[in-house]
Formats: C-alpha cells, sequence, structure tokens
C-alpha cells in the first residue's frame, strides 16, 4: 500500500464521469475484513473514518459490463449491479419499489 | 466467489419471513451489552465507542420510530410474491431492502450465530445477558437476524452518505477557479524549475496545486506557509481533499509538532523550519519540490527564503520551486527569479461596492490632539446598515481598528447601541485575547443578529471569518517597526497600504456580494503607498543574520535579498552579534555562535539558555527562556478585573517579570500535579492555558537541542525495555487521544444577545467535563512528578540562588538596561522613570510589579544599594515601555559584563560604557573591587571556553578528569560569583551627562606616541597598549586604566596614587611585590590567564614558576623606565610609560592656563 496517488490505477464511471483512484477491484476489500462484496466492486479504503473500513466507488454492469458508479442516478444494485441503461431497457424484469426508487431519483435529478 | 453469493442469497430467503412474523416490543438497548459483544468488536467494521458506533444507535431508534409505522402494511404485502423471481434475469420478484445491498457481514460472532441457529439453539443469544436478567424478553434468532439486517441497511446507508460525501468533495475541487490551470501548472513545473503562480483569495492555490503535482507524480512536495496555523489546517484540509484524512501521506511540521512519517508525501511547514532545516541539509534535499506559498506577505523568513532557494535552484537541477502569491507585485518576483512562467489565476471573489466616506473633521473637538479615537462614525455604519439592510438579510460586520485601544472605544460605543437596537453582537478580535475568546468570532449570531467583528489586522490574513458581508475600514494599522539607534521597538499608527486595503475589502466578498466602508477619502486612498513594507525593514536582523553565517552565507552584506534591508541594519546587527559572543571580529561564527544558530529563539535568550546550562541551573533558565519565547500567558482582558489582580498578586515576584513568570510556570505545574483543574485556575487568574503547554514544549526541545550538544547531563539512566515499552505505549496512547479529540474539535456554537463578557457558569461546566486533551497530552509526554519536585524545589530557593540566576540572565541581556531616574522617590507609582543608554524616559509596563511597588528599586537610607532594571526589550507605543524587567545590583551587574570599563588613577571612578559612572570611596576598595571582577571575569571566560570551544573533542569531553575539571571551575565560580555579589561596597553611582563626554577621558597624547617604545615599556605586560582614543592604557579588552580626567579636587590624590607604589601580595601566585596600580593590574591580568594552579601538581612547578616570576617582578620597575626625550622642556627623563602619559599631560594643562 505504499504506491503513491499517481500509481493507483483510476476508476472512472462511464455514466457520470466521476473519477477517482482505486485501491481494490474484488469482493474481499483488505482493509475491511469483517464484510464480504456481494459483487465484484471498486473499493478505496473508508477515506472518511479513522478506522479500517472501505467505500465502494462502483462496479461493473452484470449485463454490459461497463464500469458504473454507485451513485442512485448511475446504477442499482438489486442482487446485482445494473447501469440505469439496462435497467431501463428491462424495467419489466425489476419489482415496483423500484421503479419507484428510479422515480423518484428522476425527480430530484430534474 | 459465487458460492459467496449464493450463500447470501441464501442466507435472506431463510431470514425474510422470520421478522415480519414476530411481534416488535424488542427494546434493542436493553440488550446492548450482548449485541455489542457480537457485533461490535474490535475485528468488526464497527467498533464499540467509535463515532460510527454512537452513530448507529441513534439510526437504530430513528429506523424503529419509521418502522413500527409502517409495519402493517408492509407485512401484508410481502407475503403473496414469496420467493417467485423474475423470468429473463432471475431476480426476485418479492422485493426486500436487503436486495438492495452489496455487502455482507462476515465476522466470527455471525457464523457461529448461524450455525446454532439450524440446531434450534437459542442459548447464544441470551448467553451474555446476564447482567440485564431483569428484562423479561431474551433475543430471540429472528430478534438477532432482525437486528443484523438493520446493521446492514446503516452500513448501506452510510456507504451512500460517503459516496455523495466524497462526490462534493470532487466536485468541489473541479469547481475551483484554479482547477482549469492544473495541466498548465503541472507542465509548468515539469519544464521549469521555478514557476510562479498568481491567484487572489478563494482561487484554490494553497490547497491544490499541492496535490496536484503529488497526483503529477512528485514526491516529497514541501509546502512552506508563513504561519504555523495554516500549516495545521492546510495539512488537515488537503490530507481530506487527497482521501488521506487519518494517514501520513499529508503532513505538517511546525516549531513544537509534526505529524509527518516516512510515508509522509506532502508536508507543510513554516519558512522559518525550512531555513532552519538548511543546516543540517544544505541542499534541502529530503525535498523535490519547495513550495513557498504567500510570499506577497514579505515575511523577513520568507524574503530570505528565496534568497537561499534562488541560490539553491543552481546548485539542484533536479530542485522545483513553486512560488504562490496573491496577485500583488507579481513582476516583483519574476523579475527575481528571472525566466519563471508566471500562471495567473482569477479569484473568486462576489462583487464588492466599495464607499468611501471619510469623517467630517470636528473643529469644536475638546480633545487636545484627539489621541483617542472617536467611534461614532463606526457606528453610524452599524446604524445606516441597520437602515438599509432588512434584518432578516443575513451578513455580519467587520471592522479593521488600529489597535487595542481604539478597539476597545469602538467596542463599548457599539455595545451601546447593541443595547438599544437589540440586534447587534458586538466581538472583538485582537492577538492578546485568549484563543477561546479568539475562537467566538467563529460563532453564529441568532436570526435578525448581526455578528460585529472589531479587530486588528489579524483578520486581514491569519484568521479569515465566514460570511461578512459588510467591511468597516478604518485604514490605519498599528505596525512595530524597530529602532535601531534606541533599541527599540515601536509601535506606530500608519496609513495602511492600497495592497492592505484591497485584502480588507476582499474579505467582504468570500461567500456573497459585500459592501466596503472606507473610512477615508479617495484621495487619502490614491496617496496610500502601493505596497506594505515588507517585514526585513522593520525589524531586528539578528537573528537571521546569524543563520546566514551559519549557513556559510560569506559575504552577508552582498546576499541577494529580494529587496534588501538597510545596510546600517545589517551592520548594527553584526555589531550585537559581536557583542553577544555569537561572532568574533572578523564575522566568522564563534562555537557560542554556532549553539545560538541552532535554538529556535532569539539570540539573547539563546545566550541566556547556554550560559545556563553553563552553571547548572538550567532548569529555571529554560522555563524563563521559554516564557520569553512565547506569547505572554497573562492576557489583557477589557476592562481590567480586580479578582483576576488579587488571583495574580501571589505568582508577582519582587524581583521582576522574568520571576513572575517563573512561579507563574512552577504554580501551573503544582496545580497540575495535585489534580486540580489547571484550566480553571488559569482561567480565574486571567491566564491563557496554552501558552503554558506551549512552554513546556519548548523547554523539551530545549533539552534535546542541549543535550545533543553535550551541553546537558545525558537524562538518567539508559532506559531499560520495560520502559521503552511503557514509552511506546504512551506513544500510542497520544496519537489515540488525538485522533478522537479531532474528531471532538471546536464547534460553532450560537452566540447569545446578552451574553456577559463572562459566559455563564453552564458553559463552564460544559467544558469543566470536556476532556482536557491539552492536559492529557502534557501529563502523557511529561514526567509530572521529576517537574513538579522542580517547581518545589524552586519555591525554596534562597537569595543565593536567586542572584547566581540573576547574574546568568544578565549576561544575555546585558546591555539592555535601565537605571532609576533620580527624583523617582518623589513621583507617582504611575511616573516612575528609567533611563537606557540609548534611551531616556522610559517607564515600566503597568503590569509590572515595579510599576505597584516601586519603592522596591528606592534606595534604602540604611545602606546604599543601587539598583538597575534588565529588560528583554523596548517597546515604545504611547510612551516607551520596558519589557519583562528584572531589577539587579547595579555595581556588580555592570563591572561582570560591561564592555568597557574605564579608570582613573586611583580606581575610585569608573565609566561604564561611557554612559554610567561609579564612584568609590577610596583606593583600597577600588583595588579589591577590581581584583575581583578580574578575576571572575578571567573565570567565567575560561570555563565558556572549556564548554564551548572545546567541544567538538567529545569523547574527550565525556572523560572523567575532564567533566571533573569543568566541575570544579564551575562550582568555584559560582561560590566567587555569590561571593562577589553579597559583598558589601559603598558606591554611588550615576549617569553621564552628555555635555560631561567631552571632558570625560584624558584623550590621545597630543604628540604621536611612539608605539614600538610604549610596547617595550612594558615587557610583562603583553597586551598593554595605549587606549587609542580614550587615553590611558588598555589592560585587557575591557579595561582601560588612568584614561579618565578626574576633577580639579580630585586630580592632586588621583594623580599621586598613580605613583605610589606599595607592596602587595598577590592572592593568585603569592608573589609579594613593590607596584603601582597599573602594575597591579597587570600583573593579574597576567596571572590569572595562567592555569589554575593544579592543587595535584608537584609543589615543585610551582616553585619554579613563583621564583621566575619574582625575579622578574624585582627588576620590574627599573625595567620599565626608558629613556625619554620630552620635547617641550627639552629635557632627557628616565621614564615608565605612565609617566610618560604624566609628564605630558603636565605640559597640556599648562599651556592651557
Ligand atoms: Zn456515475
Ligand atoms: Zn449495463
Amino acid at each position: 500500500m505504499s504506491e503513491t496517488a499517481a500509481e493507483k490505477p483510476m476508476f472512472t464511471c462511464s455514466s457520470c464521469g466521476f473519477e477517482c483512484h482505486f485501491e481494490y477491484f474484488g469482493k474481499k476489500p483488505p482493509f475491511s475484513k469483517s464484510v464480504v462484496l456481494l459483487e465484484d466492486a471498486y473499493v478505496i479504503h473508508d477515506p472518511f473514518s479513522p478506522n479500517s473500513g472501505h467505500l465502494t466507488l462502483g462496479g461493473q454492469c452484470c449485463l454490459c459490463s461497463t464500469n458504473i458508479c454507485v451513485a442512485q442516478t448511475c446504477s442499482i444494485f438489486y442482487t446485482k449491479r445494473f447501469c440505469i441503461s439496462c435497467v431501463e431497457k428491462n424495467t419489466e424484469e425489476f419489482p415496483d419499489e423500484i421503479h419507484k426508487d428510479l422515480q423518484r431519483k428522476d425527480v430530484s435529478r430534474s | 466467489m459465487d458460492r459467496d453469493r449464493k450463500r447470501s442469497r441464501h442466507h435472506f430467503e431463510k431470514e425474510k419471513p422470520s421478522i415480519n412474523e414476530r411481534e416488535r416490543c424488542v427494546v434493542w438497548e436493553d440488550h446492548r451489552s450482548s449485541l455489542d459483544e457480537l457485533f461490535f468488536r474490535n475485528c468488526d467494521l464497527i467498533k464499540r465507542g467509535s463515532q460510527e458506533y454512537k452513530d448507529f444507535w441513534l439510526f437504530l431508534e430513528r429506523y424503529e420510530a419509521f418502522h413500527n409505522k409502517r409495519h402493517v402494511e408492509k407485512n401484508s404485502r410481502e407475503k403473496d410474491s414469496k420467493d417467485r423471481t423474475s423470468s429473463k434475469l432471475g431476480l426476485p420478484i418479492s422485493y426486500d431492502r436487503r436486495y438492495k445491498i452489496n455487502v455482507a457481514l462476515l465476522s466470527k460472532d455471525v457464523r457461529d450465530v448461524t450455525g446454532f441457529s439450524t440446531t434450534g439453539t437459542k442459548k447464544v443469544y441470551s448467553s451474555s445477558d446476564k447482567k440485564s436478567g431483569r428484562h423479561s424478553r431474551e433475543l430471540s434468532k429472528e430478534d438477532f437476524l432482525e437486528f443484523k439486517s438493520i446493521l446492514l441497511f446503516y452500513i448501506d446507508f452510510c456507504q451512500k452518505q460517503k459516496f455523495s460525501k466524497l462526490v462534493k468533495l470532487k466536485k468541489d475541487q473541479a469547481n475551483l477557479p484554479i482547477s482549469h490551470f492544473r495541466e498548465q501548472i503541472v507542465n509548468a513545473v515539469g519544464n521549469n524549475q521555478a514557476v510562479i503562480i498568481a491567484g487572489d483569495t478563494g482561487c484554490g492555490k494553497s490547497t491544490q496545486v499541492p496535490q496536484y503535482l503529488l497526483h503529477a507524480g512528485f514526491s516529497q512536495i514541501a509546502c512552506t506557509q508563513p504561519r504555523r496555523i495554516a500549516c495545521i489546517s492546510l495539512a488537515k484540509r488537503v490530507g481530506y481533499e487527497t482521501l488521506n484524512e487519518y494517514g501520513s501521506q499529508v503532513a505538517y511540521q511546525i516549531r513544537f509538532e509534526s505529524s509527518k512519517t516516512l510515508g509522509t508525501r506532502i508536508l507543510f511547514l513554516t519558512e522559518g523550519l525550512l531555513l532552519r532545516q538548511l543546516t543540517t541539509d544544505p541542499t534541502l534535499s529530503q525535498y523535490s519540490v519547495i513550495v513557498v506559498d504567500e510570499v506577497h506577505e514579505r515575511h523577513i523568513h520568507g524574503d530570505f527564503l528565496l534568497g537561499v532557494l534562488r541560490g539553491l535552484l543552481q546548485a539542484r537541477a533536479d530542485l522545483k520551486l513553486v512560488l504562490m502569491s496573491a496577485t500583488i507585485n507579481i513582476s516583483l518576483f519574476s523579475g527575481y527569479f528571472t525566466g519563471a512562467p508566471v500562471i495567473q489565476i482569477p479569484g473568486r471573489l462576489y462583487p464588492i461596492e466599495v464607499r468611501y466616506q471619510p469623517p467630517k473633521v470636528e473643529f469644536s473637538s475638546s480633545s487636545r490632539r484627539s489621541e483617542r479615537l472617536d467611534p461614532t462614525p463606526y457606528v453610524r455604519i452599524m446604524q445606516l446598515i441597520d437602515h438599509k439592510y432588512p434584518s432578516d438579510e443575513r451578513g455580519d460586520v467587520l471592522m479593521f481598528l488600529s489597535g487595542m485601544a481604539e478597539i476597545t472605544a469602538v467596542v463599548n460605543a457599539a455595545k451601546e447601541y447593541a443595547q438599544q437596537s437589540r440586534r447587534w453582537i458586538i466581538l472583538a478580535l485582537h492577538s492578546s485575547l485568549s484563543v477561546d475568546e479568539q475562537d467566538k468570532v467563529f460563532d453564529v449570531a441568532p436570526e435578525g443578529v448581526r455578528k460585529c467583528v472589531v479587530s486588528t489586522n489579524i483578520a486581514e490574513t491569519s484568521i479569515t471569518i465566514d460570511g461578512i458581508r459588510f467591511i468597516v475600514d478604518s485604514g490605519k494599522v498599528k505596525e512595530m517597526s524597530f529602532d535601531t539607534e534606541a533599541k527599540m521597538q515601536r509601535l506606530r499608527e500608519f496609513w495602511i497600504s492600497q495592497a492592505s486595503a484591497e485584502q480588507r475589502k476582499g474579505r467582504a466578498g468570500r461567500t456573497g456580494p459585500g459592501v466596503c466602508f472606507r473610512l477615508y477619502s479617495e484621495n487619502d486612498y490614491q496617496a496610500f503607498s502601493q505596497y506594505t513594507t515588507p517585514e526585513i525593514q522593520l525589524v531586528p536582523l539578528d537573528s537571521i543574520i546569524l543563520q546566514m553565517v551559519a549557513l556559510g552565507i560569506n559575504r552577508i552584506r552582498e546576499f541577494p535579498f529580494i529587496e534588501p534591508p538597510p545596510a546600517s541594519n545589517v551592520e548594527n546587527s553584526i555589531h550585537t552579534l559581536k557583542q553577544q559572543g555569537a561572532l568574533t571580529d572578523d564575522e566568522i561564527l564563534t562555537p557560542i555562535g554556532q549553539m545560538l544558530a541552532q535554538l529556535p529563539v532569539d539570540v539573547v535568550i539563546g545566550k541566556v539558555l547556554l550560559i545556563g546550562s553553563v552553571f547548572h541551573v538550567i532548569e529555571p533558565v529554560m522555563i524563563i527562556a521559554a516564557a520569553l519565547s512565547v506569547q505572554s500567558p497573562f492576557t489583557q482582558k477589557m476592562g481590567y478585573d480586580s479578582v483576576v489582580a488579587s488571583l495574580r498578586q501571589p505568582l508577582e515576584s519582587d524581583h521582576g517579570d522574568l520571576f513572575t513568570l517563573l512561579n507563574a510556570y512552577d504554580e501551573w505545574l503544582q496545580v497540575k500535579s495535585h489534580g486540580s483543574s489547571s484550566r480553571q485556575w488559569c482561567k480565574r487568574r486571567g491566564l491563557e492555558e496554552q501558552r503554558f503547554y506551549e512552554m513546556s514544549k519548548l523547554k523539551r526541545q530545549f533539552e534535546l537541542l542541549l543535550r545533543d550538544h553535550h551541553l546537558l547531563d545525558p537524562e538518567g539512566r539508559d532506559e531499560d525495555e520495560d520502559e521503552r515499552d511503557r514509552e511506546k505505549d504512551k506513544r500510542r496512547e497520544l496519537k489515540r487521544l488525538k485522533r478522537d479529540h479531532r474528531k471532538t474539535a471546536r464547534k460553532t456554537k450560537m452566540l447569545k444577545l446578552d451574553e456577559d463578557e463572562l459566559s455563564g457558569g453552564e458553559e463552564q461546566q460544559e467544558e469543566e467535563t470536556k476532556t482536557d486533551i491539552r492536559d492529557l497530552e502534557f501529563k502523557l509526554t511529561h514526567d509530572l512528578d521529576k517537574l513538579e519536585a522542580g517547581s518545589t524545589a524552586r519555591r525554596s530557593f534562597t537569595l543565593r540562588d536567586i542572584n547566581l540566576l540573576k547574574i546568568i540572565l544578565c549576561s544575555g541581556l546585558y546591555p539592555n538596561l535601565a537605571l532609576p531616574d533620580e527624583n523617582n522617590t518623589n513621583k507617582r507609582d504611575s511616573e516612575q522613570l528609567f533611563h537606557s543608554k540609548s534611551k531616556q524616559f522610559l517607564q515600566v509596563l503597568p503590569t509590572s510589579v515595579f510599576a505597584n511597588r516601586p519603592q522596591l528599586l528606592q534606595l534604602t537610607d540604611t545602606s546604599v544599594k543601587y539598583q538597575l532594571l534588565t529588560y528583554v526589550s523596548l517597546l515604545e507605543t504611547s510612551k516607551p515601555f520596558l519589557v519583562n524587567a528584572m531589577r539587579v545590583p547595579a555595581l556588580q551587574t555592570l563591572l561582570l559584563f560591561a564592555h568597557s570599563l574605564d579608570t582613573n588613577g586611583d580606581l575610585t571612578r569608573f565609566v561604564v560604557d561611557c554612559w554610567l559612572e561609579i564612584s568609590l570611596p577610596d583606593n583600597a576598595t577600588g583595588q579589591k573591587v577590581v581584583s575581583a571582577v578580574q578575576q571572575l571575569r578571567v573565570t567565567w571566560a575560561r570555563l565558556l571556553k572549556l564548554r564551548f570551544e572545546e567541544m567538538k573533542d567529545i569523547p574527550e569531553r565525556t572523560s572523567a578528569t575532564r567533566r571533573n575539571k569543568e566541575l570544579d571551575l564551575e562550582s568555584h565560580l559560582a561560590n566567587k560569583l555569590s561571593e562577589f555579589l553579597d559583598s558589601d561596597v559603598s558606591y554611588s553611582l550615576r549617569r553621564l551627562l552628555p555635555s560631561e563626554s567631552r571632558y570625560l577621558y584624558l584623550g590621545p597624547l597630543r604628540q604621536t606616541q611612539n608605539d614600538r617604545e610604549f610596547k617595550d615599556a612594558f615587557p610583562f605586560a603583553g597586551g598593554s597598549e595605549p587606549h587609542p582614543t580614550k587615553g590611558g592604557v588598555r589592560v585587557n579588552e575591557y579595561l582601560t586604566y588612568n584614561c579618565l580626567q578626574d576633577t580639579v579636587m580630585a586630580e592632586a590624590a588621583s594623580a599621586a596614587a598613580q605613583y605610589i607604589a606599595k607592596h602587595w601580595r598577590c592572592e593568585k601566585c603569592g608573589q609579594k611585590m613593590l607596584v603601582t596600580v597599573l602594575e597591579r593590574l597587570q600583573h593579574q591580568e597576567e596571572c590569572q590567564h595562567e592555569e589554575p594552579v593544579d592543587p595535584n601538581d608537584s609543589a615543585g612547578a610551582e616553585q619554579s614558576q613563583t621564583t621566575d616570576k619574582s625575579a622578574a617582578v624585582d627588576s620590574s620597575i627599573e625595567r620599565l623606565r626608558k629613556p625619554h626625550f620630552c620635547n617641550t622642556c627639552q629635557t632627557q627623563f628616565s621614564f615608565t610609560s605612565t609617566e610618560i602619559l604624566k609628564h605630558k599631560k603636565s605640559h597640556a594643562a599648562a599651556s592651557t592656563t
């Protein structure tokens, strides 16, 4: 973990362009031993806590495999990670609660 | 990995129904201890006791409240769609919030518990619940699972929150004006050795440029700041922005503390500190990029640093330099670093309307010179704001006044208005307020009320207050300048510069559009100087020049400063450094100078420390030196409080302010070691506790430095392993404490409209219960028992101890001496006057013990003992004041430290440094005194030499014989000094009048003295020669014999004494001889310089020496006589040199009559 920021690889969200160097990709972030992630995610150590812990930046859409951030306007997690455009293409697959969630976000976004 | 996912899915489906079937009546709080043990252990994501943990329980409360409401509805809906999945993607149709969470908990306990669940055993959940046995219901498996899922919701909630925080952070960075220049900056630094970045407040240069460089692959980046406080806050901010708030990649280093580790890439440090690092690392090889921020402020260290760095760029081709400045006088810097590209960044200030409102000149004003500031215009602007701007439009006021008195005047008037209008809260802001009081300006005013901060120029750059909409600018500033002639700091009021006026104005436009009222005309503004005078033109240069010499800079006078200081100031400082023994006459660093350059304090204070180490009374000396190097702990509250004054009184020492500081620190230690609240103790006495902590840290630093140079005995025995472990534990504990403390940093409070100066008891109590991090830190880093013991020991100091301490302090402070005025006895307390050599009519500060008890300095009738005041500095405000005064015995201090001592023929008159005259009753007293002084000064010099000059041979220093030799000499000297201080000599002391200087000295002989002839005349007094201007004979570097013109009355006696040879036995070598006064002085001087007689040496050696000597002396008088032909009386004489002088004088006297 002694590499400098410049050497860390960059995570870029294909939807909103959010950029951040990530420290780990996978399910078991080494700096957060008591959790397991349910997806392969781009993770950094929790920068806002003095203790160990992780922060998920994003993951890969399980359908189109693009890198996507966890912002509610970019992706959702419903047992798997879906980018918003894939969710929109498959709306019928998701329960009503998810649709409501998405509508709420649309309202708040505009 | 796939298995993991399946397993988690499996969990969800199993757990789900149970939650809904269960009755909701669990009070989680009752089971907190068992839940703690299951979910919040040290290996878990959320640790018991952490902030997240506390937040979770709050979350839980809210969650429960929310879900109890929606419970029923949810329950019925979820049942029917259970277990179905969607056709294409296989997603569960039945919605559960937990499907939206991408994380599962994986802790040992969780697995244990789930294992048990299959067997149906419930024991685990309740096993640890014995303590709360009275609760009716134990936790069931379902409860446990529900708790777990709430915890998951919380974790998910935190993830979302933190992610938005991260997004906002990135967005804020991108929105800074400087972000558009990121590539340009990185490229410029890549392609050039020096780059100048100019941008105004709010452009983001201080926080962003270091990050840009870090992300571009630069490492080991040093960023200098003029102010310590900025180093800390910037390191914190940049650490946060680089997502490394809790790491040490971004660190700071200031005088007292450092957060730096091996992993540090960006280091914020003060300009002064970087300069100090040059002594151990001349090319600053530990850094590859140096960013010098706020260069436009032109602090003396910044200016010097720029000069050094400009040279360093040539020596180190790999070094990158980035100068950052406001958009002020950029051409000056680009001219200094030729070829350096300038990148200009627009600021982000909102528009600010400027209104010139010069106060009308009122001729009928009653005050003679209107010295007091009229607060009316300031209150008028408050009224205007009330009229013109609706009170629901927020925006506070910041007023710039020149000084404390002006602030007080405005604050009082404004408070009166505030009481009527009930729309204002008035706060003063200046550097002599306590830290807590200063912090008040960051608090917010309640709705409909404005905050009005009345400040010195401290709020111009050092302190940034948010939410300011209105500026009221007096256009004045009180600036310290240094009068090199009088050696006095002078605080005077000036018009500010245009640059400064703009800076003040800009403080209104940080968060929205603002208004700036200027209480001067536009013409005045046009007449202001363009830029503020750089500090280097205003302050004494002693320290900086010493540092230059220590850094091996050869031609000090030609150092390429960006704007050089006046040559006379440089010369003055070089002279001072020579006087202090830091530089030789050839301006080469002495060993003492070498040490002084490394001490992070003024030359004078450093000297005191070094002498203190020589005499092994270092503890009190270090405390006093530390006290003089930080701001005074004695705060000046507005409206002086009689309670405070009476509580402070026991701390006052009648020896003077330096001892009062020592007492205050010692008492503070006592309070601490007795476990009482030192914070309370300080508060009641109006003492700023922070200063005591700073003193402790500085003292610790002195110890380390002196120890490094073997000037202090090594610390105790070598610590064993246990001790080292304990040290390690302490350090770990401290780190943890600090980390926790950072989270609970001061929160802004709501100001109250009718808040009294003395804040209510409620607030005080709250403060009391709060853990005092500084107290803990102090106790962890210091051996309190040891300190307390020292403090107790100092309480029982004898007068003898105190006198020795005074002499040590004087050795550094000399020639800062002032003589009480002859007429003080007839004057009121407040009118006591003092005179130093360079400045007359000085007063002691009203807080000094001598202001309240002038009788301490008055001559008593029984035994006439003159006392002088030594002082640390002179300060002229409305009047010239002595700062940090201490009384010392006059005769002894003067004779021990005088740079020049001039005597008459029979040693009954001494002129000290050409301004004071000591008269002794007779020749015998004179002989005795001079003999003692010669002896003491020679021994003193020898001891210093032993300690400092031969320090380089360290192995020899540590040898026992060497140490014993030193210790013997030291205790011998200490005894002799005490004897000398106790000696009861009657004398009188007076200041010489300026008119007397013409007749003071005999002056050089009219006819040119033949030097060679003269030297021949003194075969055994090697160094003696006539003084070139004063006449007489120079016995050594400070003593000139027989150069004073006596009054006609005294002349006869003095003249006679000069020739009378008396039988005398030298105490030192035991010789008996028949000598004149001069011969005796010369013998003493020579004899003292001989190696001290070693009692262990064979008596034979001593014998032979003695015989040699006496042989020389027997014939000495005759041998001194040389043929001399006097041109005036055309006669051949056989004269000693002294006789020649006398003879010539007789001709001179005859010709004038
Ligand atoms: Zn995104
Ligand atoms: Zn997709």
